[in-house]
């Protein structure tokens, strides 16, 4: 059904730290490693060794460059994949209902079984969360890895999304956000946890925590640079190395 | 956005479909004189206008089969709105069809008809420009410009299918229909023109602090789905020569041949059809998706 639940008894969603993310993809590959054996795989992958590859990855990682006057340049690696808005708005364009969002948790997917490829909901999405299956003929999209978090197999300590297990620098974060004193509701009060495109009224569930601010390095005095320099070229003077 | 045939195809036709049954309902309401042949020709004409775009529509469907599924979400799915809304315009134009042909003894019911058939055909029309305009990820599309313009193209292009249909007798307000729509058209252009640039990349990211970002490495070799169905590039040049041509064909020279009382209403209809492809083209070409803040575009 594509009405959203007016509340959901749980957030589940990622809280992703800039700070750490170094960039490496793994996320990337377990996701996809995971998920085209799940629920909703296979995960499309045409001509992986050809001249254009081209497939479905749920999560897919950015990266920037910032520039700001008077600062150095900062490189920040992006990983984005769905947020489980709150206020989804690929779910409501659906037309058939394939597309819902979970009462019990927030989790957004996709029907396989209902959907009929209209991409509209792809079209709805401000972050381009949803990538289409040209070969099953429907939309695909983060799980959140539901087949996994929920399985209860696999030891408790494990049971979280694979780009999470997977992350060898701990830059990735999943938890409730409805619940004040799980770990991602206390790392995003800490941090100055943000919303991506807040202006889209989405009310994503995912936050990102951004790099951290530089400390200003203090300038070394005029002084202090004469000094280094008349040490140096009073070493080569006087041909003494031993200090 | 990528300009997909069948799309475009889908909204030009259906779009003058439902104007032209609007065209001759409103007039079986005034009482205008019709032959019965002429609202036969006509309703049977938007039927195949109609059914014509909503065949096109399944076209870009990964799973046409089952379409029918699209009927369940009018709760809040104005895509499945518009499905049931154009199923449901079938009914008229079959009844005003049947009625006027095999003269069925109904005569007390079409006007009652003719009012269900004219406003289901707005309100078809209504549903099929809030699919676009309540997208707020294409800026393009998320404004009043477009519910308007839905309007006003479907009974210009429709207009000037009525009088193929049935004669010249109203051809003056077709003139000014078309020339209402040659200002709504280059008002929603001026409109988009002006709001171009809105949203930001670091809004995207939500790191609107850290000065201007540019994108490094791609996050991917090729390009992918989203790439290649939201990140159309129109090419500089080419918007300034597309406008021009839907302005001309959709609007300009229909309304100055039918001014001039041009004796060949259906080439005249053959050059509005032709612009009102340019048009939607365009509509879709021009309309930038805000997910290309992640990739190429610094502003949206």
């Amino acid at each position: 059904m594509t009405c959203l639940p007016e509340k959901t008894d749980k957030k589940l969603g990622l809280l992703i730290d800039l700070n750490i993310c170094v960039g490496c993809h793994a996320c990337a590959v377990n996701c996809k490693e995971w998920n085209t054996s799940g629920i909703t795989g296979p995960m499309e992958d045409l001509k992986p060794y050809g001249d254009d590859p081209s497939g479905v990855w749920y999560n897919r990682i950015h990266s920037y460059e910032f520039k700001k006057p008077n600062e150095a340049d900062r490189t920040v690696y992006f990983p984005k994949s769905c947020l489980h808005c709150e206020d989804a708005p690929c779910v409501t364009v659906c037309p058939t209902g394939a597309s819902l969002k979970r009462s019990e948790d927030g989790i957004v997917l996709v029907n396989p079984d209902v959907c009929i490829g209209c991409k509209l909901c792809s079209w709805a999405c401000p972050y381009g969360a949803r990538e289409y299956d040209t070969s099953g003929g429907v939309m695909q999209k983060c799980t959140l890895c539901v087949d996994k978090i929920y399985d209860e197999t696999i030891p408790e300590d494990r049971r979280v999304p694979s780009c999470v297990s997977t992350c060898p620098a701990g830059a990735r974060h999943f938890g409730d956000f409805a619940d004040p004193n799980s770990n991602v509701s206390k790392l995003a009060a800490e941090n100055d946890a943000r919303d991506l495109f807040p202006e889209m009224e989405t009310k994503p569930i995912n936050q990102y925590l951004p790099p951290k601010k530089r400390e200003q390095h203090k300038s070394r005095s005029l002084e202090h640079k004469v000094s280094n320099v008349k040490d140096a070229l009073l070493k080569w003077a006087t041909l003494d190395f031993t200090g | 956005m990528h300009p997909a045939l069948s799309v475009i195809i889908f909204t030009t036709v259906s779009g003058m479909g439902y104007g032209l049954f609007i065209w001759l309902t409103a007039n079986i309401l005034l009482g205008t004189p019709l032959a019965d042949d002429d609202v036969v020709i006509g309703s049977v004409m938007a039927f195949i206008l109609v059914a014509t775009g909503l065949v096109s529509s399944t076209v870009h469907l990964g799973h046409p089969e089952r379409a029918w599924r699209a009927f369940s979400q009018w709760r809040t799915s104005w895509l499945s709105r518009e499905g049931i809304m154009s199923i449901f315009c079938f009914g008229p134009m079959v009844f005003i069809a049947g009625q006027y042909y095999f003269d069925l003894g109904f005569e007390n019911f079409v006007n009652l008809v003719a009012v269900l058939g004219l406003i289901s055909s707005v309100l078809t029309i209504y549903t099929t420009s809030m699919i676009y305009a309540s997208l707020k990820a294409i800026p393009a599309w998320h404004n009043n410009w477009v519910i308007l313009g839905y309007q006003i193209y479907a009974l210009s292009s429709g207009g000037v299918a009525y009088i193929v249909v049935a004669g010249w007798q109203h051809h003056m307000i077709v003139v000014y229909l078309l020339i209402a729509a040659l200002i709504v058209k280059i008002a929603t252009w001026i409109n988009i023109d002006r709001h171009r640039g809105q949203y930001t990349r670091e809004s995207a990211l939500g790191l609107t602090d850290f000065g201007k970002a540019t994108p490094f490495e791609p996050a991917h070799s090729q390009k992918n789905y989203l790439q290649r169905e939201m990140g159309y590039e129109l090419a500089p040049g080419r918007r300034a020569i597309m406008r021009w041509f839907a302005l001309g064909c959709g609007f300009i020279i229909p309304a100055l041949l039918l001014y001039i009382g041009l004796p060949a209403a259906s080439l005249i209809l053959l050059i509005c059809f032709v612009g009102m492809m340019a048009e939607r083209w365009l509509f879709f070409a021009e309309a930038e998706h805000v997910v290309r803040l992640y990739y190429d575009k610094d502003t949206v």
